[in-house]
């Protein structure tokens, strides 16, 4: 198990080395990606903002959440903070089990979680201005 | 009359920008809650918004605006969160 909020470049193939083992039969990893347009409209670049000390203890309960449904899984997450240019990788949830059944949706249901419960924010940087996004909403800053 | 009880504040993303600060020490009654804590804030830094598009973590955990403080609680506003689908 790994949980992490960091400055640095994330390596999805580091985290599915954490969630290797002899009995694991899959291995689903989800990588989020930065688009280059939202809503309709070019983005340029992202900035990401993390309550750290609260962020990696939520990621730490939705991994014993996802144990408790899927008892042979092992998971990793990472989300990057700070800046963030089009196809870097802000989000890695890595999931291991022992078949791919499971490891699907093991990870689909660790990174919805995650997006509603790990206090972490986007502000998009787009062709007409600024905007922190909130669930569905995008605030002009 | 009972002293009052000393909580840290912190504010992140938009809320933080709005406060103009990321955190700060807050005076507030004994047995007050957390919403009595937002409040008094939103006294002294007038651009933050309702509760209603708010919500709250009490020591790290979310909870809920009845949740009461205690001395040394580190209390948390945050707006909801990133989003995407």
């Amino acid at each position: 198990m790994r949980y992490d909020v960091t400055l640095d470049r994330i390596d999805a193939r580091e985290l599915e080395a954490v969630v290797l083992h002899p009995g694991a039969g899959a291995i689903c990893t989800f990588s989020g990606i930065v688009r280059d347009n939202s809503r309709g409209l070019a983005v340029t670049h992202l900035d990401y903002e993390a309550y750290a000390e609260m962020a990696v203890p939520q990621m730490r309960k939705i991994g014993e959440e996802i144990k408790q449904r899927w008892p042979e899984a092992r998971v990793a997450m990472a989300h990057r903070t700070g800046h963030l240019e089009i196809g870097e990788v802000s989000v890695v949830v890595s999931v291991s089990c022992p078949h791919r059944a499971e490891a699907f949706e093991a990870c689909r249901w660790g990174i919805d979680r995650l997006k509603e419960s790990v206090p972490i924010w986007k502000k998009e940087h787009a062709a007409d201005g600024t905007y922190w996004i909130e669930g569905e909403e995008a605030k002009p800053v | 009359m009972a002293e009052a009880i000393a909580v840290r504040v912190r504010f992140f993303a938009r809320l933080r920008e709005l406060a103009g600060t990321d955190s700060g020490a807050l005076h507030v009654p004994p047995s007050s809650n957390v919403e009595d804590v937002y409040e008094a804030l939103r006294r002294q830094y007038a651009a933050l918004p309702p509760v209603e598009s708010v919500r709250a973590a009490l020591n790290q955990e979310f909870v809920e605006w009845g949740a009461e403080v205690s001395a040394g609680d580190e209390v948390a506003f945050i707006p909801p969160v990133s989003g995407g689908r």
